[in-house]
């Protein structure tokens, strides 16, 4: 009973932390400067008409809240206005009814772009996450069970190494090297694969994705393994592993049965918490590979200014993150069975 | 299970905090390594003008055959997409770079330290509010704030260094804040509040100081974090162009197609400055962390070392003898120092059906007696000398294949203090089965539950409690179940590790009651470790006292009671409260135990002796055996019969 | 046992794909291009990228093509004529056309598709330039468009060569502004076959075309969101043609013999400029803050500072040699246009120091930047740029240092493009910026910058204002005689080019490149370079 209400409470305070972000998201991309209507564009066939027009298409022409006509620079309009015909109330009604706008630069509804983007970060986090997971805690494994030895020394260099690498550095440099090796260097697919059978599409996307998800996995691999490492090295000096060892198990039983999932359980807190870093890293990965996530249309959003994309894609991000960690406490809860959630 | 290290570990008052922490932190390789990197980062950055070939930005009379040209004499490491050289570049770009980290870092530690410590410190309504506000700021991306906030302002580099660092002071706070509340509770802080010292002044000159480690080891991280933000930055477009940093030297190279032309040096050389200082600071901050927070560096896993002193003794001739230990010497290796000397030449036997007493205050060595019994010395430990017969096998000589079919199925353990032995996330039934399983692979899966079940019930606890964890144990209950694990296999000798101390009087009389009977019942062999000598009294057969890694006295129960010849053993007795003569006042030993690496030259027990002379500060005392078995290892027992 | 899995599934997808590259069946030709960018939308009246309007030319016809040179030829109809006022323009639609959808292509879709741009407010690109002298526009019976005009205007054909005909059938019955177009029913040589933003656009030919029928089956459009990439991408053989690389690329591409390099002006020439802020307070428009520095309102130091820019040096470091020095807003690239007659200011900093000693800026306090004559202000000017450009910060380098030598000083600061608009105009709050336009095979649109008109509505600026000017501007615009109306935007050029209003550093040009060993018959020769053009898609054919 105390955890259904424990589970009740961190649920609401999640939802409470997805309130504040959704207000949050809306003000701070109103008080930046310039004019949105000319984001990146600069057409002298634009004359003052046509400006206004498309201000009043995105509801710019509207006060941002009741005594505001715009935050920057900041006037002061009618407090007597109608709430409901306010920017703010606009974007909340049409938040409710899960739309985030139009994209100024692409004229689409900014859902349509995030969820079609949505899907390939997920497949490159996916992918990447589960390998730098597999191998960062396959490594950092070895290297807590050969503690004190030069195989522990190598496994903790090169991940300290990978954790300094800039992400589009790296990216850059498997760029290069991949087109020497005649590795497709940008974009999901071939284009134009869509007729064949579907294994064959499968194989191209994969071969497509090696480079980026290689990029990936070096990056976050590094810290899995320091993590693990640590982690582990706490848990093998633990009396219950003397104790499996007192009961005669090999080395093998004792890593698997009593010392990895005890080991793994900050990890969960980890990866969950890193999601949130990792967006920054996967702009820069799939920026630099023409992946067409949500993280180049964030690099994209970011050059020409297209806040709605923006503010979407940073709502979807803030959204998922603190879901994730929910998500990460709840399996947390339920792995470890010593914690009653706080 | 490590008492032997911690206890010879004292504690002395510190001649400055630089000095202990310089000592503690030379020992870190990787720190080292870490320091020096950083410091010949810094160097660079001072003395750029003096290092750097040319000036700086030197655009004067650059032609179009100047660009990417590759590394030559006249430019090192080649020429970047305006002619420029880029060694100067990379040199003066470590003063951005740094400049960058150093100042955001600066800032992030300061908000996060700040909020830290309040919330931390006065707790309440601001310590929610902060802290939920962390929570808040954790989770949200900070990029796209990043973009907000440098479109805000311009991208000059004082408002990117402010941008990093207002975004990265989240995980300090958090960090700063759980420290407090540690170093809050302490006795001396709590003191000073009780002798009406000002909050200020507790969190200035108490408080303050014992977070300062941790926000040197954040600040490091923070510095590192703050360069790789900048140059992520800068490779977005956000950076300022005219700050030529380490960043923005790649943003260059990469916007301006230096991978087309193929001059790998304009991207190789800036990404290798940012992750030199980087990786510099990530071992840093490894080696601070290793001296504010040691860790044991080994664990249960690593393994032994070989014996040494391969010289068999001969097993003892008596066909009962179950387990027989020969002459054991067993040292703990410190690189550099001398030795631990933690056991040497002690010798036991262990009759079938018997109980042994095995009696000593911690830090002795009994400890380490019994680990090597089963070869579960930690890695430092070494058997140095003799050996161990089980039914006639040497065990010290068995690899760990065949240490591992005698383990438990033969010889089982009851640790002390149950709760660390088990392992906290599987069910005690589940620990019980496994035990059964991997001595008895050929056991029918769907009979485990029940002998589970007995053998919980034997040791009195309801079966229904088998698919419990061991936090829902009570302690006396854990300690039963420790026990039932012990009886899995049904083995021979049970050897019980000091099993009652951490528990109440109550609990504990029922405990030991359980253990007799058992013995009784089963027909066990038990080795019974405890620094009780009143406890062996109602149970043992024979008893051994160690003193320092050595045997003070080992006979027979009555004789050990009746005739005490060794002044430890007297003084033992006399520390134990004599139901028969309860007016009797009670004496406890002055002094504490000798540090095993360091002992003195004669008798280990001379420095506490009340009966010392001499002789005992000079020469060692051998075993000098009596009548009825009885094992001294005083000078004073040398002739007496 | 999870990993394993994970790993066979891995390399078995990679063995598969592997066997999958070497089928040698008789495979449909497909030029592969390989550009940086994605069409911003579909929908004619909302986009803006030329990404767009080239797949727009490709798909839809409209009644005039542009060519490579610069000329226009009539597409759609047969004829054209023109009344005597000069106000009526009736085009024959050629008869028998028929949309990608088999539906008949008439003159109604063509009067529909008019008047759909001209009432739409949406549409602001094409309402507010291309359609405010349309009065009416009808189709007739006889398969004919009259187009009745507010006034008789020089340039028809700029006019209407960017309003791609649309299917009424289809465009009837959609939302006009929210309509995506993705399924984009046109007329043109090719039919759109497949699209997702910003990954592809894959084009099948559509060989029943009247007048260019394709040679190739199919055309794909491939995003590289990083130029390094394009050029591995072209040299690899990943596409067969690039639309644009970086510069340094050029020497590299020209070695492959392969790989065969082509350099000229854009279709749409761009401009870089560096913009000064000559707006005399005054004139300070509504919501202005006009706080540019009053030594920029001298055309003596605009002068010296065009003496003292040495453009050659801009032209080989930022752009490695691959540009033009440049005149005025008006690029070589527009052709006829481009008034060729003038000649730039020498590089020559004695003279440039010159006309600053007589116009009275010395260096009173000896710091080596001069001081107003009066000796109140430094000739210190801020130097802004949108913080997007990676060549701006570069060329402010050169000109701080070539700006330095004649006592002028720079104070450089690279700004957020939403920022520098603000801060651009109608604010006027800046002195020196570099910023650039694209521009429309029109001069109007561009000569519309240099008005006084244009200073309040944030169109000009440098806050410039000449009566003279202002005069000629609104003559080009409804001279009907094509030589008169050269003559007048000469003229006009010349102008501008005398009052130093901007410096015009370089016009740039557009570097592409195609794989020889793959199609022939690019169009090379012509005084544009575009491959991806369409009489150049339509005329390639598979190398045997």
């Amino acid at each position: 009973m105390n955890r259904t209400r424990a589970v009740l409470r961190k649920t609401a305070w999640s939802f409470f932390t997805i309130v504040f972000v959704v207000v949050l998201n809306f003000f701070l991309f109103r008080v930046l400067p310039g004019d949105p209507a000319r984001a990146g564009i600069r057409d002298p066939r634009l004359n003052k008409d046509a400006i206004e027009v498309i201000r009043v298409r995105f509801g710019l022409d509207k006060p941002i809240i009741n005594c505001f006509d715009s935050l920057n620079p900041v006037k002061v309009g009618n407090c007597a206005v109608n709430p409901l015909e306010t920017q703010f109330f606009i974007y909340a009604k049409n938040l409710i009814q899960g739309e985030l706008g139009i994209s100024y630069h692409a004229n689409r509804p900014v859902v349509d772009i995030l969820g079609e983007r949505l899907w390939n970060t997920i497949l490159l986090i996916g992918v990447g996450q589960i390998l730098s997971i597999i191998l960062g805690a396959a490594f950092g494994v070895f290297a807590a069970w050969k503690a004190r030895t030069s195989l522990e020394y190598t496994a903790v260099g090169i991940s300290l190494v990978a954790w300094s690498l800039p992400t589009f550095w790296l990216a850059i440099l498997l760029l290069f090297w991949g087109s020497t090796m005649g590795l497709p260097v940008a974009g999901k697919a071939t284009p134009g694969m869509s007729s064949l059978p579907l294994l064959q599409q499968w194989g191209d996307i994969a071969k497509h994705m090696l480079l980026p998800t290689l990029t990936y996995t070096i990056i976050y691999m590094g810290e899995y393994t320091l993590i693990m490492r640590s982690s582990l090295l706490d848990v093998l000096s633990e009396d219950y592993i003397l104790s499996a060892r007192a009961k005669g198990l090999n080395t093998v039983q004792i890593l698997r049965d009593h010392a990895l999932k005890n080991a793994m359980l900050p990890l969960v807190t980890v990866i969950a918490i890193n999601l949130g870093f990792t967006v920054a890293g996967v702009i820069q990965i799939e920026s630099v590979f023409s992946w067409p996530g949500l993280g180049s249309a964030i690099y994209e959003a970011v050059i020409r200014r297209d806040f709605p994309v923006l503010q979407g894609a940073f709502l979807l991000i803030a959204i998922t993150v603190i879901l994730a960690n929910l998500l990460a406490d709840l399996t947390y809860t339920y792995l470890d069975p010593r914690v009653t959630v706080d | 299970m490590q008492t032997t290290l911690q206890s010879s570990t004292t504690f002395s008052r510190p001649e400055s905090g630089f000095t202990v922490f310089w000592r503690a932190f030379r020992k870190s390789r990787t720190g080292l390594v870490g320091l020096i990197m950083l410091a010949i980062a810094i160097f660079v950055a001072l003395f750029a003008p003096a290092i750097a070939p040319y000036e700086n930005a030197a655009a004067t009379s650059v032609g179009i055959a100047d660009i990417y040209q590759p590394p030559s004499a006249a430019h090192i490491l080649g020429t970047d997409d305006a002619g420029q050289d880029v060694f100067t570049n990379f040199i003066f770009g470590a003063r951005v770079s740094l400049t960058v980290g150093f100042f955001a870092a600066f800032i992030s530690i300061f908000i996060g330290g700040i909020f830290g410590l309040v919330a931390g410190f006065f707790g309440g309504r601001w310590e929610t509010f902060l802290m939920r506000l962390t929570d808040v700021m954790l989770v949200i991306p900070d990029l796209p704030l990043t973009v907000v906030i440098v479109a805000l302002t311009k991208p000059s580099l004082m408002n990117i260094i402010f941008v990093i660092g207002i975004l990265g002071w989240t995980t300090t706070a958090r960090v700063v804040r759980s420290q407090t509340l540690a170093v809050k509770s302490r006795k001396f802080v709590l003191r000073a509040r009780a002798i009406g010292a000002g909050r200020l002044h507790i969190l200035t000159r108490h408080v303050l100081p014992l977070v300062m480690p941790i926000l040197v080891v954040q600040a490091v991280l923070a510095i590192s974090l703050a360069i790789l933000n900048e140059s992520t930055l800068s490779f977005i477009g956000l950076g300022d162009p005219t700050a030529p940093s380490w960043g923005q030297m790649l943003n260059f190279a990469f916007g301006r197609g230096a991978m087309s032309v193929g001059a790998w040096w304009a991207l190789v050389v800036p990404g290798f400055g940012i992750v030199w200082v980087v990786l510099s600071l990530t071992l840093l901050g490894q080696g601070l962390e290793q001296v504010l927070n040691p860790r044991l560096d080994t664990h249960h896993l690593m393994p032994g070392r070989p014996k040494v002193g391969t010289e068999a003794q001969a097993a003892h001739p008596a066909r009962d003898i179950i387990l027989d230990v020969r002459n054991i010497s067993i040292h703990y290796i410190n690189e550099g120092k001398p030795p631990a000397r933690a056991v040497e030449n002690v010798s036991l036997s262990l009759r079938e059906g018997d109980l042994l007493g095995l009696v000593g205050e911690s830090g002795c060595g009994k400890t380490t007696l019994m680990l090597s019994l089963l070869n579960l010395l930690p890695a430092a430990g070494q058997v140095v000398n003799g050996n161990v017969y089980y039914k006639g096998r040497d065990l010290t000589a068995m690899n760990e294949d065949e240490i591992n079919n005698i383990r438990w199925s033969r010889i089982s353990i009851i640790f002390q203090g149950a709760m660390n032995a088990l392992n906290p996330v599987r069910t005690v039934g589940d620990q019980i089965a496994e035990a059964i399983l991997k001595h008895n692979p050929a056991f029918p899966k769907n009979k485990v539950p029940e002998r589970v079940a007995e053998l919980l019930d034997l040791v009195g606890i309801a079966s229904a409690h088998s698919d419990h964890f061991p936090h829902q144990y009570s302690g006396g209950m854990r300690q039963r179940a420790m026990i039932a694990m012990a009886l899995a296999c049904n083995p021979d000798v049970v050897i019980a590790d000091e099993p009652t101390t951490a528990l109440d009087v109550m609990i504990q009389a029922q405990i030991l009651e359980l253990l007799d009977e058992l013995r009784k019942k089963l027909g066990l062999s038990v080795i019974f470790v405890t620094h009780d000598l009143g406890v062996v009294a109602e149970l043992c057969d024979r008893v051994l006292v160690m003193y320092g890694g050595v045997t003070a006295e080992y006979a027979g129960v009555d004789t050990i009671y009746n005739e005490p010849k060794h002044p430890y053993t007297q003084e033992l007795l006399k520390a134990f409260p004599d139901l028969t003569k309860p007016k009797k006042k009670l004496s406890s030993i002055p002094g504490y135990p000798p540090r095993l690496d360091d002992l003195p030259a004669g008798c280990r027990f001379a420095p506490r002796c009340p009966a010392v002379f001499d002789r005992c500060q000079m020469e060692e005392p051998g075993l000098h055996v009596l009548k009825n078995d009885h094992h001294v290892g005083c000078h004073l027992a040398e002739g007496s019969k | 046992m999870k990993k394993k899995m994970l790993f066979t599934i891995l390399i078995a997808a990679l063995a598969l794909s592997a066997c999958s590259g070497g089928g040698g069946q008789a495979q449909p030709a497909i030029v592969r291009v390989g550009w940086a960018g994605s069409p911003d939308t579909l929908n004619p009246g909302m986009a803006i990228l030329t990404e767009a309007y080239t797949i727009f030319e490709l798909v839809y016809d409209s009644m005039y093509e542009l060519n490579l040179d610069g000329s226009f030829t009539l597409s759609l109809a047969e004829s054209a004529n023109v009344s005597d006022d000069g106000t009526v323009w009736t085009f024959k639609i050629r008869d028998g056309l028929k949309w990608h959808d088999g539906q008949p292509f008439t003159a109604e879709d063509v009067a529909w598709t008019y008047n759909l741009y001209k009432d739409t407010p949406e549409y602001p690109y094409l309402n507010g330039y291309y359609t405010p002298y349309f009065d009416t526009i009808e189709a007739t019976p006889d398969n004919e468009v009259v187009l009745t005009l507010t006034e008789a205007i020089p340039n028809i054909e700029s006019q209407l060569v960017f309003l791609y005909i649309l299917p009424k059938h289809v465009w009837e019955s959609v939302n006009k502004t929210e309509y995506e177009n993705v399924e984009m029913v046109g007329s043109g040589p090719f039919k759109m076959a497949e699209y997702v933003q910003n990954e592809f656009v894959r084009l099948t030919a559509n060989k029943d075309h009247f007048s260019m029928p394709p040679k190739v089956d199919e055309v794909i459009f491939q995003t590289f969101e990083n130029q390094d990439a394009l050029v591995q991408a072209i040299r690899t053989g990943q596409v067969d043609m690039v639309t644009e690389m970086p510069n340094t690329a050029a020497e590299s591409l020209k070695a492959d013999e392969n790989i065969e390099l082509v350099v000229g002006a854009p279709l749409a020439p761009g401009v870089t400029d560096i913009i000064f802020n000559q707006l005399d307070p005054e004139n300070c428009p509504e919501g202005g803050i006009c706080s540019g520095h009053p030594a920029l309102r001298d055309r003596n130091i605009r002068l010296a500072m065009a003496h003292a820019t040495d453009k050659q040096q801009l032209i080989d470091v930022i752009l490695l040699g691959l540009g033009n020095p440049g005149l005025t807003l008006i690029p070589d690239g527009l052709g006829v246009w481009y008034n060729s007659s003038l000649t730039d200011y020498e590089f020559d900093l004695k003279k440039a120091n010159q006309i600053l000693d007589d116009a009275g800026y010395a260096d009173t306090d000896g710091d080596g930047i001069r001081e107003m004559p009066d000796g109140s202000a430094p000739l210190t000017f801020r130097l802004n740029w949108p913080s997007d450009s990676i060549n701006a910060p570069r060329m402010s380098e050169l000109l701080a240092e070539m700006w330095g030598a004649i006592g002028i000083s720079l104070e450089p600061q690279a700004v957020d493009p939403d920022a520098l608009t603000a801060q651009c105009c109608p604010a006027f709050d800046f002195d020196i910026m570099i910023w650039g336009w694209a521009s429309d095979p029109d001069p109007s649109a561009l000569l519309y910058v240099y008005t006084t008109e244009a200073i309040p509505t944030g169109s000009s600026e440098t806050g410039y204002s000449n009566p003279e000017y202002d005069e000629l501007y609104t003559n080009q615009q409804v001279e009907l005689d094509f030589e008169a109306r050269r003559d007048i935007v000469w003229q006009m050029q010349k102008i501008v080019f005398d009052d130093v209003v901007y410096i015009i550093p370089f016009y740039d040009a557009n570097v592409q490149a195609y794989r020889t060993d793959r199609f022939t018959g690019w169009i090379t020769d012509q005084a544009k370079v575009e491959l991806s053009d369409i009489t150049s898609l339509v005329l390639i054919e598979p190398v045997k």
